[in-house]
């Protein structure tokens, strides 16, 4: 391993804070495994590039990027670009789920009302 | 006409003032139909003054936007075997007089959506300019996906035969059942009508285009009908 520069080590170092953060999210049930993978898979990948020297120059060589730094934003917005069109695709199909239940629970409502009234005319009836 | 098979859909969110009075007047003009409330997430009394008409009330616990309404509405009207249902506006704009008139082309299988338009003669409404200029749009989108003109894209006067509402309750728009509604109907081979009716200006009440949906809505169509000719009809 080559010499780690300063931006480097505290680059490495946030990633493996950001992956404990996020298993320990997952442990206390605040996030699902789903949705952790991408996180963690996301530091991890961070966290290689930032202790691993020559790999970060090779990927920045690979990529016609002059400078490391940049090849770490990149992938960093290249990632919160994926994340976010992913969690729209979600929360599109939640909105789907919930129009559908809403529509679901006024049918349940109508019919529950429809059998109290009828049971309180059997009622009044006998 | 057997009339008892016409359910008339009022999709209403926060009505009370006028709901009661539009109750009454289909009542009053059309007293051979049904009526079904679907309340979209009303906050005021909307569904207590359908229910103190006597008329049933489905209730939507959120607000779902007139699409959502209205594909509650087919629900109900398929489970409930009516052949024909008819959209009409809590608000007052839509006169029932104009029932028979809307019903008619649907009930003798002249076509499967008959719409009640306020331009396919002179009918004494007037819109905002703004109003004005998304309708001319909207008509010119839908007579390009058509290769006809339908004059009135935006018109929530409509009847629907059954064939229609059985497709409509599973794949309906959400929030506005207009251009790409006509476009998708017209895509899975129904035939689209348009009688002339006039139309007053709301009695109280919000109208469902609110200002945010007023800058969203040009979007949300053009996509939305582009979508519709881009899909298969399945």
């Amino acid at each position: 391993m080559l010499f780690l520069s300063r931006a480097q080590v505290i680059t490495a170092f946030a990633a493996v804070g950001l992956a404990l953060y996020v298993l320990d999210l997952v442990r206390r049930r605040k996030l699902s495994e789903e949705y952790s993978f991408l996180w963690v898979v996301a530091s991890i990948v961070v966290a290689v590039l930032g202790f691993s020297t020559p790999l970060l120059r090779g990927i920045t060589h690979a990529l016609g990027i002059l400078y490391e730094g940049s090849t770490v934003f990149f992938l960093g917005l290249a990632f919160a670009t994926a994340t976010l069109l992913y969690l729209s695709v979600k929360l599109s199909r939640l909105g789907q789920e919930n129009h559908w239940l809403t529509r679901e629970v006024a049918f349940l409502r109508h019919e529950i009302e429809q059998l109290r009234d009828r049971a309180a005319a059997g009622g009044e009836g006998r | 006409m057997p009339s008892k098979h016409v359910l008339v859909i009022i999709p209403a969110h926060d009505e009370e003032e006028s709901l009661a009075k539009t109750l009454a007047e289909v009542r009053a003009k059309a007293p051979g139909v049904d009526i079904i409330v679907v309340d979209d997430g009303s906050k005021d009394r909307t569904s207590a003054v359908a229910r103190a008409a006597g008329v049933p009330v489905l209730r939507h616990c959120v607000n779902l936007g007139v699409g959502g309404a209205l594909q509650t509405g087919f629900r109900y009207a398929v489970e409930h075997d009516y052949a024909i249902g008819v959209q009409l506006d809590a608000d007052g704009q839509h006169d029932p007089a104009y029932l028979d008139a809307l019903l008619a082309p649907v009930s003798e299988g002249r076509c499967d959506v008959c719409i009640g338009s306020r331009w396919v003669s002179s009918t004494g409404y007037s819109a905002p300019l703004s109003r004005r200029i998304g309708m001319l749009l909207f008509s010119g989108v839908v007579k390009l996906a058509l290769g006809r003109r339908i004059a009135d894209t935006t018109s929530g006067f409509r009847a629907y035969g059954r064939a229609v509402m059985e497709v409509c309750q599973h794949d309906f728009p959400k929030d506005f059942p207009d251009a790409p509604l006509l476009i998708a109907l017209h895509r899975r081979g129904f035939r689209l009508e348009e009688v002339a009716v006039q139309m007053r200006h709301r009695e109280a009440g919000q109208s469902f285009y609110t200002l945010g949906k007023k800058l969203y809505y040009p979007y949300k169509n053009l996509v939305a009908s582009l979508m519709a000719l881009l899909r298969k009809p399945a």
